[in-house]
Parts: C-alpha cells; sequence; structure tokens
C-alpha cells in the first residue's frame, strides 16, 4: 500500500494518505510541538440520507427522520456497558456529532493516543443495539430535541430551511421530532449501520504530534478483518424545484429582540471538487464585500439602529445543495430585509467594487493560516471538506484563480431576489 | 518544558507575560486592565468596551477600523469586559497572522500602532467621546442587557448565581443595568476611561514566535499606558454558610426546564483544598464518566445536559440540567442524593484517577491554544500563584480520596433555581 505525501509550502504543513484494501481511507496530518491528539472516524452518512437502496437490493429503504443522530448516540453502547468508561480510563475526551451529511466520532487526548485510536475504531465497529437500550435513549434524546426547541438561533436557522425547500431532506431537524424517534427500532438502526458504516464509506483524520507509520499501522491491522461492500450505495434525494416554498416565515419564542435570517437559495449546484471549492469560496468573498464589517451597507444599518454586532453571513455549499444566509437581532426585521433587498439591486446596477475584493482576499488568506492553530478546526473541516470531493490544502491556488469577473457574475446569479426568504423569531405577544 | 511563570515588570504595576512558541500561525497580545466589580462602574466599564471599537483617531469610524484591519491580513482586534470573581477585567485582544506566512513582515509592527491607539486615543470630539457613538452603543448595551434571557441555559446559570449571591458584588451583571446605563453621560463616561487607563493594574500576554527581548522593547515602546495613582483591587469574601437554602421558581414560555444548583465550596483557591475540589466537581459532574451523568442521564433518561462546574474566584459550585417540567422534583432528589453520596465516600479510585486524567488533558491541552495560554497566564497572576502548567498537573496527581472527602463536607448547598413553564409556577 503506498503512502501518498502531500504539502503545503505557505502553511508549511502536509498530510500523509493511505487508502485500505477494504476501501477506508486515513488522513495523517504531523503538527509538531502540539500537546493535543485529535482522530476523527467519519461516515459519509447523515440527517439527509434518510431514503435509499441498499446495495443488493431493488426496493427503496425509507427510516425515520433522526435515526443517523439516533445511531450516533447508540453507538457508544457495548455489551459490557457505555464506552465512555474506557475512553476516561485513559483520560481522554470522547465525542460526535451528526449533521447533514456525515456523522464524526471523535476523542480529544494527550497520552496514549494510540491505546485510544484502537478503541475509536474498535467501538464505532462494533454496534450493540437492544430494544432496552434502544427505548432508553429516546428520552435523552427527547431532552436534546426540546434544548434546541429552547434555542432561538437554532429556530431562525432551521425555520430558513423549512422556507427554502420543498421536497429536499436539509429541510428536516437533523434530530428529527419527539415522534419520529418514537418509531425507531434496533432493526432500523442495524439497516442503516450495515449501509453507511461501510470501511468504503469512511475515512479516519489524526492529527497530532505522532508517529506517521504507527498511525497507519495500528488501523491497519484493525482493519484485517473488515471487508468492503462491493456496489455503491444509492442515495434518494427528491426532486428539489429552484423556486422557494415562501418567502416569510415567523415564530414566536420567549426572546427579549426579533432575530432573523435572510436566506438565498443557491440554484447553481450538482458541482463538487474544484469547482464546489471555487464557489464556496467566491462566495464567501461576497459576502464579506457586502455584508462585512467594513461594507456599506453594514454601517447604515448599524448606525440607523437596525442590527447590532451579532450581524453575520455565512455560506454553505453542498454537492446537491446550497445557502447563504445573512442574519441577527434587529428591532425591525422587515425593514431589514428591505434595505438589504435594495442594497442589492443598487450594488447590481453599479457594480462591486475591486479594490474591496482585493482587501476581501487578503482577509481571507490570513483568516485561512490562522485557521490552522487548531486542531479541531483541522479535523472537523477537513471531513466535511472531503466528502465533498475537495481537498483543503488547495484553498489558496483555488483562491488565487478567482478573478473579480467571476465574483462579479456570481453575485448578480446567486443573490436572486426570487429564490429570496426571510424567517424571524419573534418575541410572544406580552398580552 | 514551561518554567516557573515569572512575568516581566515593564511599569510600577504593568506586567508583561511572554509565551514564545514557533507552532503557532498567529501572533496574539492580550491587555488586561484590573477593577473591581462595583455597582458604580460595571455598566461603565460594558459601555466603554463598546464605544471604543467604533473609532480611534486615525481611524474614525468602526469601518475604517474592520477596513485596515482586513489590509492585514484579517487581523482582529477587540476589547471585551469579564469577571473574575469580584474583579472586573476590561480587556484588549489583538490576534495578528505571524508575518512568516503572509507576504507581510512589517505586520506585527503595523498591529501594534494600531492596538495602542485603540487604547489610548479614542475617537474624541471635543474631548469627549462622539455623541452618536455614544447613543447608539447604550442602545445596543440595553438591547444586549435585555438578551440575557434569550440563551436560556446561560440565563439559568447566570440567574442562579445572582439569586445566591445577592447581597454580594459577584451579583453584578458582566454587563451592567438598564437603571445604571440610562443615567450615563459622555463627560462621566470619558471621566471613567481616564480612571480606568491611569489606575489600574496592568497585565500584558503576547503569545507567539518573537525574539523575547524584541518584543519586550517593542511593547515598551509601542503600548504605552500612563500610569498615576493605582488602586489595587481587594480578594473577595468567600466564606458563607447558608442557614437555609434559598429555593427560586421563574416562569418563562420554555419548552424545557432548566435546573441550576448553586454551592458555597468555602474552599479559596489558595488552599490546598482547591486541587481536591476540582478533582470532586470532575467526578460528581465532569462529563460522560461522571455520576451525574451516569446516574441522572443514563440510568433514568432525565436529561441530555448535565453538568458540575467550580468558580475559581468565588468559590461556588453549579450544578445545571436541562429536564421536563415535570420532572423538577425526582431530578433534584436524584442529584441530592449523588451530591451526598460523594460525602459518604461513595467513589472508587477509578473514579478519581479517571477524573484526575480528563483534568490533566484538559490542563495540558490548553498549550495549544494561544488565547487558553494568555487566560491561563492572566489568571494565574492575578491569583498570585506562579505554578507553571506542569507543577498544577502535580498538584492534581497528588490529591487524594481522603481530601475529596473533605471537600465533600465543606460544600452547602446555598440555592435552588428553576426556570419553569408559565403554567408550572401558577
Amino acid at each position: 500500500m503506498m503512502v501518498n505525501e502531500i504539502n503545503n509550502k505557505v502553511l508549511k504543513e502536509k498530510m500523509f494518505v493511505k487508502e485500505l484494501d477494504n476501501g477506508l481511507k486515513i488522513f495523517f496530518m504531523p503538527k509538531e510541538g502540539y500537546t493535543k491528539q485529535y482522530a476523527i472516524f467519519a461516515t459519509n452518512y447523515g440527517s439527509n440520507d434518510s431514503k435509499f437502496i441498499i446495495p443488493g437490493e431493488s426496493e427503496i429503504t425509507q427510516v425515520p427522520d433522526g435515526i443517523a443522530h439516533f445511531l450516533e448516540h447508540k453507538l457508544f453502547e457495548e455489551p459490557e456497558g457505555s464506552i465512555f468508561d474506557k475512553f476516561s480510563e485513559l483520560g481522554s475526551d470522547v465525542n460526535a456529532y451528526t449533521n447533514f451529511n456525515s456523522t464524526c466520532y471523535l476523542f480529544s487526548s494527550t497520552d496514549k493516543f494510540y491505546e485510544n485510536l484502537e478503541l475509536l475504531v474498535h467501538f464505532v465497529q462494533s454496534p450493540y443495539f437492544t430494544d432496552e437500550n434502544v427505548e432508553k435513549e429516546k428520552g435523552i434524546i427527547g431532552q436534546e430535541i426540546k434544548m434546541y426547541d429552547d434555542n432561538p438561533n437554532w429556530k431562525v436557522f432551521f425555520n430558513s430551511l423549512k422556507a427554502m425547500y420543498h421536497n429536499h431532506p436539509v429541510k428536516i431537524d437533523i434530530a428529527g421530532t419527539v415522534e419520529s424517534i418514537s418509531k425507531i427500532t434496533k432493526k432500523d438502526l442495524y439497516k442503516c449501520y450495515d449501509t453507511f458504516y461501510d470501511p468504503s464509506n469512511m475515512i479516519v483524520f489524526v492529527v497530532g504530534d505522532l508517529d506517521c507509520e504507527k498511525v497507519f499501522s495500528i488501523i491497519e491491522k484493525n482493519q484485517k478483518k473488515k471487508e468492503k461492500i462491493k456496489e455503491e450505495i444509492e442515495r434518494i434525494y427528491p426532486e428539489e424545484p429552484s423556486t422557494i416554498v415562501q418567502n416569510m416565515i415567523e415564530e414566536h419564542l420567549d426572546v427579549s429582540i426579533p432575530l432573523f435570517n435572510i436566506a438565498f437559495k443557491d440554484v447553481d449546484h450538482s458541482l463538487d471538487g474544484k469547482e464546489l471549492f471555487k464557489k464556496d469560496i467566491a462566495t464567501k468573498i461576497i459576502l464579506d464585500m457586502v455584508f462585512g464589517r467594513s461594507s456599506s451597507l453594514y454601517t447604515k444599518l448599524y448606525e440607523e439602529g437596525l442590527i447590532n454586532d451579532t450581524f453575520e453571513s455565512e455560506y454553505t455549499g453542498e454537492v446537491d445543495y446550497g445557502y447563504s444566509m445573512i442574519g441577527g437581532e434587529s428591532k425591525n426585521p422587515k425593514e431589514v430585509f428591505k434595505k438589504v433587498l435594495n442594497h442589492i439591486q443598487n450594488l447590481k446596477s453599479l457594480g462591486l467594487d475591486q479594490e474591496d475584493f482585493e482587501r476581501i482576499k487578503r482577509k481571507h488568506i490570513g483568516e485561512y493560516v490562522s485557521y490552522y492553530n487548531s486542531v479541531e478546526y483541522i479535523a472537523t473541516t477537513f471531513v466535511a471538506y472531503h466528502f465533498k470531493n475537495i481537498h483543503i490544502f488547495d484553498y489558496l491556488e483555488v483562491l488565487k484563480e478567482i478573478e473579480f469577473d467571476h465574483i462579479q457574475k456570481r453575485f448578480e446569479k446567486h443573490f436572486n431576489q426570487d429564490c429570496c426568504v426571510l424567517s424571524i423569531i419573534s418575541p410572544k405577544d406580552v398580552h | 518544558m514551561l518554567k516557573k511563570l515569572k512575568p516581566i515588570q515593564i511599569g510600577k504595576h504593568i506586567n508583561l507575560h511572554m509565551i514564545q512558541t514557533d507552532k503557532f500561525k498567529t501572533n496574539l497580545i492580550s491587555v488586561y486592565f484590573q477593577r473591581p466589580l462595583r455597582k458604580e462602574e460595571v455598566t461603565k466599564n460594558a459601555l466603554i468596551s463598546m464605544i471604543l471599537p467604533r473609532g480611534t483617531k486615525t481611524y474614525s469610524s468602526s469601518k475604517e477600523i474592520a477596513k485596515v484591519l482586513e489590509d492585514l491580513y484579517g487581523s482582529y482586534i477587540g476589547c471585551d469586559v469579564a469577571k473574575k470573581g469580584e474583579r472586573n477585567i476590561f480587556q484588549f485582544y489583538m490576534k495578528l497572522p505571524n508575518g512568516k506566512y503572509i507576504e507581510d513582515p512589517e505586520i506585527f509592527q503595523k498591529g501594534m500602532n494600531i492596538l495602542n491607539e485603540f487604547i489610548n486615543d479614542p475617537y474624541k470630539i471635543n474631548g469627549l467621546l462622539k455623541n452618536d457613538y455614544v447613543n447608539q452603543e447604550k442602545e445596543n448595551l440595553k438591547e444586549k442587557i435585555e438578551g440575557r434571557k434569550n440563551d436560556k441555559m446561560k440565563y439559568a446559570y447566570d440567574r442562579c448565581i445572582e439569586e445566591m449571591c445577592k447581597e454580594e458584588d459577584y451579583s453584578l451583571y458582566v454587563y451592567g443595568s438598564i437603571e445604571d446605563l440610562e443615567k450615563l453621560s459622555e463627560e462621566e463616561l470619558y471621566k471613567h476611561y481616564e480612571k480606568i487607563l491611569h489606575t489600574s493594574v496592568v497585565d500584558i500576554c503576547v503569545v507567539g514566535d518573537f525574539n523575547q527581548e524584541e518584543m519586550e522593547k517593542m511593547i515598551k515602546k509601542n503600548i504605552k499606558i500612563d500610569q498615576k495613582e493605582v488602586v489595587l483591587v481587594e480578594r473577595e469574601k468567600i466564606e458563607y454558610n447558608p442557614y437555609e437554602v434559598k429555593l427560586i421558581k421563574e416562569p418563562m414560555d420554555v419548552n424545557q426546564g432548566k435546573l441550576s444548583l448553586g454551592y458555597r465550596t468555602n474552599i479559596p483557591f489558595e488552599s490546598e483544598l482547591y486541587h481536591p475540589l476540582v478533582v470532586y466537581s470532575n467526578i460528581l459532574g465532569g462529563g460522560p464518566n461522571s455520576k451525574l451523568f451516569r446516574n441522572v442521564r443514563e440510568k433514568e433518561s432525565l436529561c441530555y445536559s448535565i453538568f458540575s462546574r467550580v468558580d475559581k474566584f468565588k468559590s461556588l459550585m453549579l450544578i445545571n440540567a436541562g429536564i421536563e417540567f415535570e420532572n423538577y422534583e425526582k431530578t433534584l432528589s436524584l442529584v441530592k442524593e449523588q451530591v451526598s453520596s460523594m460525602n459518604q465516600g461513595e467513589f472508587s479510585q477509578e473514579d478519581i484517577e479517571s477524573a484526575k486524567k480528563s483534568i490533566i488533558t484538559s490542563i495540558r491541552s490548553m498549550t495549544d491554544s494561544p488565547y487558553m495560554m494568555s487566560e491561563f497566564y492572566y489568571t494565574q497572576a492575578i491569583s498570585h500563584n506562579e505554578d507553571t502548567i506542569e507543577e498544577m498537573i502535580e498538584k492534581i496527581k497528588h490529591v487524594t480520596k481522603e481530601d475529596i472527602i473533605k471537600v465533600a463536607q465543606k460544600i452547602k448547598l446555598d440555592t435552588i433555581y428553576f426556570l419553569t413553564g408559565k403554567e408550572e409556577v401558577l
């Protein structure tokens, strides 16, 4: 088996890559002088994957909403109890998260790394579900869901997805609902596990001041017995129109001031790899140029008291969907919405400013470099981008290819009023 | 290996802490001004920390500041207030990419000039902070204070402390109060800012890759702090023996109840029982291996989130959980049961070892974050503690079961706070 080495001269960082016979890919990034050692074992399987064809079958399988997240909770269970105890004995922190497109299991340690790594790889590959332990988890996840129900930021975000997407599963809560998880059975969990936790659908990412060969050999030894399923998993995503569902969505919660989120649905998709990366970087630069701290729009809204320093913008670009979101707190979200749309209209006729473009580009280069301080950031970002066929080391190279003209075109196309929604969380009526 | 913490004194009450390492891509400078936490000034401090980012002498608006920072490869400058026991810390941060990784070798020098101006030369008109900026930020601060309740978990945590320490300055909210905010005039504010600059003990931390001698010279030359009559902040009172447990139920329109239990540990951070207290809290509610997690979450499925946390300076311990309203009694009695089992010594040697390892891992992990290193050095400085990370770890390793039981016997429940549904209280 060949180990590939990838270097990044600007960052002065490198990475080693190896693919095992069973399809599992292992990535290792040395971080000399770092105390923390960090590993993620991730599967390309998230809350969006609730409809699929199991390799070898012809029928479509549909599972209850929230199952990927439920599965994440249950993998910590072993016949002899919870795996938490074993990590605790080693003194490391183990954790996991599920998002729309992946489920990630991770630990961070400062000692006994290789034992931790073995344990991580082992527990993720040893499901143990019983009727009883599945039932017990419903109460815990029920409380997790309720915790999010009280979180206005989460609500304003999810409501904007619901207003944008007709059919795409990204509009469904990652954890599902109390009702949907009540239907989850042991059998469902095994079905999803067997389909998506195949080594060929997974990667391991390791970062720290560690020995490269040892990292690879430990995982390799552990994987000898695990074979891969030959066929591709077919994931069924429903046809998604390029229109939005509704341009306004409002909900009331016990908050002191309204929260808002203005979202632009990206209709330019089905890209992956460098093309997707280019779109991602370009859109983020535009967001900073138009809505960032140095923009005239931000200054105007701020000075009029319409926004405060919670105002932020972000872009998410996946293979099959994407969106820009601009949001924060405001006494008058509808007025902000109106002014944002007007401003975009004006910019479309006046054109963006090339000087802003050059300056924001510098900002993004500096921020990109600074992110490499954090092993958590490196690991979680690497995994998320890897599943879109993007290598995060390519960032600077792709950024340099982006020309002002491209930025202009993307701005005109993506920031389209017809694909835009306003989500508001308003205070509850005092009456 | 980290040596004994020895800051360099660069002024009568100015200490410089240099943390030199080549592993980061950035350089971080933090400047901390120490203030007493008092009703008379907490709101002013918060408001000033919001006005300063609005403009400096050269960069007269936040837009101009943003532009110059973007030009400096996305450098960050900020100013904030924090509460460390009954100290109100007024702090500045500047983070810059290290010149090695970008095409600007002068970046650090440029950054220092901006930071110095940010601290010493805020934008003024006729000797006062700009009226518009003051009024806009008053409005923003008002929103921030009212916005406390938006994060229900944090709100319950803060409110528990507030009720528990009602008669103490520690109950003051770090962003102050609306009542005090409305009265503030521009004259008063600027006078107060001058007081911060001239009368506070100052600590400067620098984390990154640099030559120590050059850095010392550079800081002395570029960061000008004009100290006059410096006022030292007194140590807070921490020993309290509640004669009865306070019970507060606050109704709010929430989906989930938030239970918060406030304890007086009666253990000052200078005490030899402080490290055992840290281990105690970890065994009780430190993580997924803790008693609370195992018994309240895993066995009874009562919650998703549950933890305990020690407040070092004020010697408090808080336990927090998000639960169904109707499970209040059940959860409360389970939590109390777990706390009293600690008193009885019902925890194993493995529990102690796991807790120690988990604490050691988090202490060691601090060395990988510039911000956490800066905070660590500063926290040690204001606790008059010269222990390095390694020494701290040694102290954790030496904690015994007997020490932990001694801790358990000192801890007293003071306040039970429950954020509950609107119908639940009526």
